[in-house]
């Protein structure tokens, strides 16, 4: 356990631990732009210079180990000249693009430069023009040559993180140039992540790309809803200056340090999975009958839902089925049992969703592809293929009169069962959910929910962690959390419900079920809680 | 402490209290001024003393006051040789702008040494308060505030909006498209 | 009788045609005559143009009347009638409408009383230049002038609106100190002449002192011509005397009226300046006397004599009365254009600390001088 001295200040540190780390801990700052914690040292960029004592010449603290009675200084005046200077030499090719480039804003060349820079450039030799310039390296990355400064930050994350070794520095010297190696293209599973590691505008979002500027963005922490890793999430949304990309709100999502799901890093599939946030949502409330398709008044909705409904659990409670959906969060899934089975005694509630066999990895990618079946599970919803299958059957029959589908595509899910017109057959069908699918296409009432990013609550990852979603928009339009709607009907039907916030939800929840004691959303923070807590 | 400074009221004279005589000495100047302007009027009539002003009136649409040089009228977008706009859809303008007229949509350009394009931009003058932050944000020279486009007027807000065409091409017989 | 009917109407119809036209050209006259005071132009852009060829020469002839604006009255008129008429929901419809009227009808009807001429023979009869011949002229007039607060008041209450009801109340309280003072600023005259017949008195204002000077209501009455006219003045409720109105402040009794009810009001005001302008004119300024002018011609007072027809003596003197009543018209508009608004309270404190007591203390002296001169 080294002891060193930094800036004056003391402190003990972990063997094997470097100064930046160690500075870190101090809430000292050391720029820097080839370090990446998650990723090997190559100590190139030069920018992380700082003076030890006893040591000749300035040591790169991304490498330099602590060691017992160590003295750092970082801010001497040493420290801040070498600084500028090296910010000079790695903008000896760096075009003066900021008005173009996508990064501006938070590009660390800007930062540094505010920070550090040599105002009065000493250099006055022409720029060595590098070959790419917007150039794609794949579906999902754009490269701009002349922005790099040889960081090699994307090439060690291709090399490390997912072994896939597209990238390589090419020729030497003061033509090195980044490149995709011959005949390859960057199009692995991951590949969005080295956007966000390039400190520099040279690798770009394609999907993000000029559609808004970065200042503009609004932050909100919540969890990837697209798979069961349940990867910690920014997302960030353009809300004040709807005309830049006709009205979309979330412009992209990044990932969020978190040690124990994702690190740094995020999948493609759940960085550009967002669209379904603003686009074939349902709006309104849609009432069908006898052919007739109308958008409605919430009131309308709940009325008819409301007679329907209360006549069937008057003369067969047994015949009403209800399909949970894992996209759920365990706030509403506790709420769904409580109102249907415990307040209204209908049995046949059942999970439905996909089938977990989707693409899967050894990295972050789940085959199950909801963020919440386990949460599902451990409140009490089992999917039982065959049990629903049987229903399908009993409901082919004429023995099921109402279905209440939560979001999930019944039709597409269950192809070999007719479920589309057993869906017309029946006397009460609802589907309450966020977006338009074929099952929504053939209810009587369609009720609109809100998408996870409207919504506040919990999601359970696979491994049993409950983390904390946020959220970042209001409901679009009509669209209310599917809790909401819970509420709004348990209301209706006479029930006492005194819950004021998705925390007193959870709070209920945690009193009631097992997994869930002791937890609370402080605890659980944005970083969530392991079951084994 | 608390300084107090006493100001006291001024002290009228006599000739002031009684009032009459302030009044004939306002009306006194009243009259000179409308018996002056009268005449001088009435000589302008028959061509003499023209040169001499009765009035410092300026009839407006047929006589124009000349704007200073650095005077801030409706904007205008500059263009290049080629008479594509100059402006890189940067947003600068748009993010400085403290009544929110400005809005860009940007698009990729055909040519990558540009990059950057505006697909639309739309200036609300609605919503504009001419404060000019708009042209010294652009780092392109871009957008200019010098048409000496004053009389803006529109039966709508929507004619209010100028969009790319009208901003590269200041039509000042128009007005508002 | 039929006859006699027929040559008061035509005396009327001739008054009030000059006493409306006068008034409406007030509008253009306060617009140009503000604008030549301040080195403005005033409003020039009502222009009547014909857009055919052939109409050349006439637009030839209407370009000097455009220049000036003189059409701009017209543009008024036309505007005020075709303004929306709005009538407040929660006032009084009925005297809504009635109030205009009374202030227009009592501004208007002072004027019978007032001779604009001496008598003239027209085939063998003699008709008096004054639409209603009566003894007590001058009581008349201010019986009619006092009745104009009516109007005020009425459309302060049936407006159903705090500031038009202040306004009233101060057009109210502003005429009980004005007329008081503006009945004794009178007296002077009145016992001077001995008579409140108008016509009676303008003859006498046809006499000389040492022979030259002639003896009009000034010569004698100095004092009482200024306390009349400040009173005079308050009156007609135009600034400096406008607490009623007070645009800046409290809008005034006619807040709540537009179009022609509102013109009306407006009309009112220049109606009142025209009245106190021919009041003083004929009290204090000889009303039609030229001097040196009797019903032969002149008769210098150096001797030389030039003789005229009667008609001709008549003419003169009608144009006589109409120069000064304008020349005192320009007067109150420069006033109006001279001086601030009083405050309310400085207002009633002239009208009753200073303007009243004057007034008084004018008549103790006339009366004592004519007592000694007799």
């Amino acid at each position: 356990m080294p002891t060193l001295k930094i800036d004056g200040q003391e402190i003990t540190v972990e063997k094997g631990t470097t100064i930046i780390r160690a500075a870190e801990k101090l809430g000292i700052s050391i720029p820097y732009y080839c370090y990446h914690p998650g990723l090997s040292i190559a100590g190139n960029c030069r920018m992380c210079l700082v003076e030890v004592e006893k040591m000749p010449k300035p040591q790169i603290s991304c490498h330099i180990q602590c060691q017992d009675g160590m003295v750092v200084q970082t801010q001497t005046e040493g420290v801040k000249k070498l600084r500028q200077h090296i910010l000079e030499f790695l903008l000896v090719n760096h075009p003066l693009d900021c008005p173009v480039c996508d990064q501006a804003g938070e590009c660390w060349l800007q930062d540094y430069y505010m920070k550090h820079g040599l105002y009065d450039s000493k250099l006055n030799e022409n720029k060595v023009k590098k070959s790419a310039k917007a150039v794609p390296l794949g579906p999902t990355i754009v490269l701009d040559s002349e922005r790099c400064i040889l960081c090699s930050r994307c090439v060690r994350f291709t090399d490390e993180i997912t072994k896939t070794n597209e990238f390589g520095i090419f020729n030497r010297a003061d033509h090195s140039e980044i490149g995709i190696y011959p005949g390859r293209e960057l199009n692995n599973k991951y590949s969005g992540n080295v956007a966000d590691i390039c400190p520099v505008g040279a690798l770009t979002d394609r999907d993000f790309r000029f559609k808004c500027r970065v200042w503009y963005l609004q932050k909100t922490e919540s969890v990837c809803p697209g798979c069961a890793r349940g990867c910690n999430i920014t997302i960030e949304t353009n809300q004040e200056r709807p005309h830049h990309a006709a009205g979309e709100r979330v412009m992209r999502l990044k990932p969020r340090y978190n040690d124990d799901v994702n690190d740094w890093w995020m999948c493609d599939a759940g960085r550009y999975g967002y669209k379904f946030i603003d686009h074939d949502r349902i709006t309104d409330p849609i009432e069908r009958s006898e052919g007739m398709v109308r958008s409605v008044e919430w009131k309308e909705v709940v009325e008819s839902f409301l007679k329907s409904f209360k006549k069937l659990l008057k003369e067969s409670k047994n015949e009403i089925v209800v399909f949970i959906s894992p996209q759920m969060t365990n706030e509403e899934m506790y709420l769904a049992k409580k109102l249907f089975t415990k307040e209204l005694g209908i049995e046949r509630v059942f999970l439905a969703s996909t089938n977990p066999e989707g693409d899967q990895d050894d990295f972050l990618i789940c085959a199950d592809k909801h963020p919440n079946r386990k949460g599902a599970e451990w409140i009490g919803f089992q999917e039982d293929k065959r049990e629903i299958k049987h229903i399908f059957e009993e409901a082919a029959k004429g023995l099921i009169k109402g279905m209440i589908i939560f979001g999930q595509d019944l039709i597409s899910f269950y192809p070999d069962q007719n479920v589309e017109e057993i869906l017309h057959r029946l006397e009460l069908s609802v589907f309450i959910g966020s977006n338009h699918n074929l099952t929504s296409e053939h209810v009587q009432l369609v009720i609109p929910a809100a998408t996870y990013a409207e919504k506040d609550g919990t999601f359970t990852n696979f491994e049993g962690r409950v983390q904390r979603i946020r959220p970042a928009l209001l409901p679009l339009a009509e669209s209310k959390p599917e809790s909401e709607i819970l509420m709004l009907l348990a209301r209706k039907l006479d029930l006492d419900w005194t819950y004021q916030s998705q925390e007193d939800v959870f709070d209920g929840l945690t009193r009631s079920v097992s997994q869930f004691r002791g937890l609370s959303y402080k605890k659980i923070g944005m970083q969530g809680v392991s079951f084994h807590h | 402490m608390i300084r107090t400074k006493v100001v006291s009221r001024p002290k009228l004279s006599f000739w002031e209290r009684i009032y009459f005589p302030e009044i004939f000495r306002g009306v006194a100047l009243t009259s000179k001024h409308f018996l002056k302007n009268l005449t001088l009027h009435l000589f302008h009539s028959i061509g003499l003393f023209r040169k001499v002003a009765a009035m410092v009136t300026i009839q407006y649409p047929e006589e124009l006051w000349k704007l200073p040089f650095r005077s801030r009228t409706r904007h205008r977008l500059t263009k290049r040789a080629d008479g594509s706009p100059r402006c890189v859809a940067c947003m600068m303008c748009e993010t400085v702008c403290p009544a929110r007229c400005i809005y860009i949509v940007a698009e990729e350009h055909p040519d990558p040494n540009i990059e950057k394009r505006p697909k639309s931009f739309d200036i609300d003058l609605g919503k504009c308060v001419y404060c000019g932050f708009c042209v010294e944000a652009c780092p392109e020279d871009a957008i200019r505030m010098d048409t000496k486009i004053l009389d803006i007027a529109a039966y709508s807000r929507e004619e209010m909006m100028l969009d790319m065409n009208e901003l590269l091409n200041p039509s000042h017989k128009s007005g508002l498209k | 009788m039929i006859t006699q009917i027929f040559i008061q109407s035509v005396l009327a119809f001739v008054m009030i045609g000059f006493v409306f036209n006068l008034a409406a050209l007030h509008t253009w006259i306060e617009r140009k005559q503000s604008a030549l005071i301040q080195d403005r132009i005033g409003a020039n852009r009502a222009w009547i143009v014909l857009p055919w060829k052939w109409a050349a020469p006439i637009n030839w002839l209407l370009r000097p009347f455009n220049v000036l604006g003189l059409f701009h009255p017209i543009a008024d008129a036309i505007k005020m009638f075709t303004k929306e008429d709005y009538v407040p929901p929660k006032g009084n419809k009925f005297l809504h409408t009635l109030a205009p009227c009374l202030s227009l009808f009592f501004a208007l009807i002072g004027f019978a009383a007032i001779p604009f001429g001496n008598t003239i023979e027209i085939g063998g009869r003699v008709i008096n230049l004054q639409v209603a011949n009566m003894n007590v002229a001058l009581l008349y007039i201010f019986a009619a002038a006092s009745m104009g607060v009516y109007g005020v008041v009425l459309a302060g209450f049936s407006s159903n609106n705090n500031y038009a009801v202040l306004g009233s109340l101060r057009a109210l309280s502003q005429m009980l100190s004005y007329e008081i003072a503006i009945g004794l600023t009178v007296m002077g005259i009145v016992m001077i002449y001995g008579s409140l017949d108008l016509q009676e008195l303008v003859r006498s204002q046809g006499n000389y002192l040492w022979g030259w000077i002639p003896l009009w209501g000034i010569i004698l009455q100095p004092v009482g011509f200024l306390t009349f006219l400040a009173a005079g003045i308050a009156e007609t409720k135009r600034i400096p005397y406008d607490a009623p109105e007070g645009e800046s402040e409290i809008i005034g009794y006619f807040l709540e009226y537009s179009g022609m009810k509102f013109g009306m009001f407006f009309f009112t005001d220049y109606l009142e300046t025209i009245m106190i302008a021919a009041l003083a004119t004929t009290l204090f300024f000889g009303g039609w006397q030229v001097p040196y002018l009797n019903e032969t011609g002149f008769q210098f007072p150096w001797g030389a004599s030039i003789a005229l027809a009667p008609l001709a003596v008549s003419l003169l003197q009608i144009l006589s009365f109409v120069l000064k009543v304008l020349l005192f018209c320009w007067f109150l508009m420069t006033i109006r254009w001279t001086l601030p608004r009083f405050r309310y309270d400085q207002i009633l404190k002239l009208g009753w600390k200073y303007l009243f007591p004057i007034a008084l203390a004018n008549v103790f002296v006339t009366a004592i001088v004519a007592l000694v001169m007799r």
